[in-house]
């Protein structure tokens, strides 16, 4: 094999191996966002679906024997939407066993920490330590 | 005085068939390397499930090189065919100048019927099975610009085709040699019995080395091209995927892969095969079998036979130290291009991804992503980059598969 036919397959392998691999997997990211995007979006549209069935079926026979005091449940949201209600009561179970009975205690607001806790810490580092 | 010269000749006869007569001085040297494989894969613990069953099967071929021969058939009169096997019933005849031969058949050694395996492609998508049934791909599929990274870190491959072409070897076995900058060994072995047989004892042997040589090579690499500042960045957590799109992910890759590069469908075939049993939940069985039977008793196949192809006079040339230098480049520039696309994405995303799990593109999983994690930890042992790095990690084994897809199409 001459240079020159040295200089044109790897020139040309380079480019090939370069454009083919990037495009096929550009296009698997875009494929991939997409799967998540869509499958997002219907799991989000059936949960919101769910809810609202639930939401009517509690308010509906409220609505015929106390309307006054749905209006006021209405009024103050407990939880903001992406929070379910089953977890407000486990965070509200675990914060009563921890402040005990003597306490009244009242869930104002639940925030993600944007920080671990030592114990999370502890926990990840077990569990990704390194060799 | 019979009983004496009889036994004379037993000893002769013995001491004729055996290694001491029979091995030259390269067998002995590999005989000393396949040691130092063994120390190794045992003391240093270098991929041992591989390097371990590789250097057995180097150290058994060159004590006993018959274990890889071929079968083959000798053509016996009837008189030499009934002296030798007692009956001529049962055998093929074959007619020469009106004589009737008798096709009497030698069985081939134990390695050349296992080695069928490697030769006609059977073992490295079954590995591939297996890896995929003990993969999550939940990391990439929660954030897919990881696919980036892991074609990044293919670019190593293509370079040291290069060089490979320019250090005298043909075409395809410099297609063969890259591949070893995808670090990912059944996809080297794969692609080098399609384009290279000839090397496959060094390449795959180059391979395993510098996989498990990872922590050690890439470290300096990363710390090189990247800052402090880069290294210690905290990227956001992954969003959770949901169970649909784990189960959808592996159909929608095979269907996209086999339809653009349907040289790729094998490896990537059963890569995806293997995680859709896991992600399933129904095949609860087979994805076990796959994760633990199946791949061991593969890798045990696997090593062997590999390892059987390093005899001396196949392994001890100026070629196998020109495989295992282009291999170090490969792997080198792959990390290197890996860490460079990210430190591409830290500046574009304005300083949310640690260009850190960039040299995570090359396979090796997923010791790559540790390695990822230990680095970025130094500089912040807070930062917990091993998600992240799981991400390109195995877009990484994607992308190989890729890249070894192009190469047999091109070079084939």
């Amino acid at each position: 094999m001459d240079l020159m036919s040295k200089l044109t397959i790897s020139a040309s392998m380079l480019l090939t191996g370069f454009v083919i691999v990037f495009s096929v997997l550009v296009f698997l990211i875009f494929v991939i966002w997409l799967l998540g995007k869509t499958i997002t979006g219907a799991q989000n549209a059936a949960t919101n679906r769910k809810k609202f069935k639930v939401q009517q079926s509690v308010t509906t026979p409220q609505e015929t024997t106390e309307p006054v005091k749905t209006e006021e449940k209405v009024e103050k949201p407990v939880a903001s939407s992406d929070t379910s209600e089953e977890i407000i009561a486990v965070i509200s179970a675990a914060v009563y066993t921890m402040y005990g009975s003597k306490e009244k205690v009242r869930i104002k607001s639940i925030k993600k920490s944007s920080s671990r806790s030592a114990w999370a810490n502890a926990g990840v580092l077990r569990n990704t330590r390194p060799f | 005085m019979e009983i004496i010269q009889n036994f004379l000749n037993a000893i002769q006869g013995i001491l004729q068939d055996s290694g001491l007569m029979s091995l030259g001085w390269q067998n002995y040297v590999m005989i000393g390397i396949a040691c130092v494989l063994f120390y190794l894969a045992i003391k240093k613990e270098f991929e041992p499930l591989l390097l371990l069953p590789i250097a057995f099967g180097m150290l058994l071929v060159n004590l006993y090189p018959a274990i890889t021969a071929p079968d083959s058939t000798t053509l016996m009169n009837a008189a030499d065919c009934i002296k030798a096997k007692g009956t001529t019933e049962g055998y093929a005849t074959t007619v020469i100048n009106g004589v009737q031969y008798y096709n009497v058949p030698h069985y081939g050694g134990l390695f050349y019927y296992l080695y069928k395996g490697v030769k006609l492609g059977i073992y490295p998508p079954l590995i591939f099975l297996g890896v995929g049934a003990m993969t999550d791909f939940g990391p990439l599929i929660a954030n897919p610009k990881s696919f980036i990274l892991g074609a990044a870190a293919q670019i190593g491959i293509f370079i040291t085709f290069i060089g490979a072409i320019f250090l005298g070897f043909t075409d395809a076995q410099a297609g063969a040699i890259g591949i070893i900058g995808g670090a990912d060994g059944p996809t080297a072995i794969y692609v080098t019995t399609k384009l290279a047989p000839e090397l496959l004892g060094s390449i795959a042997i180059a391979a395993y080395s510098y996989m498990a040589l990872v922590p050690i090579i890439q470290p300096p690499i990363m710390r090189l091209l990247t800052t402090k500042k880069e290294r210690a960045v905290v990227m956001e957590q992954l969003r959770p995927v949901s169970k649909v799109e784990k189960i959808i992910f592996p159909i929608v890759i095979v269907v996209v892969i086999s339809i653009l590069l349907p040289d790729a469908a094998p490896l990537v075939g059963m890569l995806m095969f293997g995680n859709l049993l896991k992600e399933s939940g129904v095949c609860d069985r087979l994805s076990k079998t796959a994760q633990n039977e199946l791949m061991n008793i593969i890798t045990i196949f696997l090593g062997t036979t590999v390892g059987a192809t390093a005899t001396g006079a196949n392994f001890l040339s100026l070629s196998t130290l020109k495989i295992i230098a282009l291999g170090l480049i490969a792997f080198m520039m792959g990390s290197a291009c890996g860490v460079l696309f990210g430190k591409l994405m830290y500046k574009l995303t304005g300083g949310k991804v640690n260009p850190l799990i960039g040299s995570a593109g090359v396979s090796a999983v997923p010791m790559a992503a540790r390695v990822s994690q230990r680095v970025g930890q130094e500089e912040n042992p807070g930062n917990f980059l091993l998600m992240h790095a799981m991400g390109p990690n195995v877009a990484g084994v994607i992308g190989s598969a890729v890249a070894a897809g192009v190469l047999l199409n091109v070079l084939r």
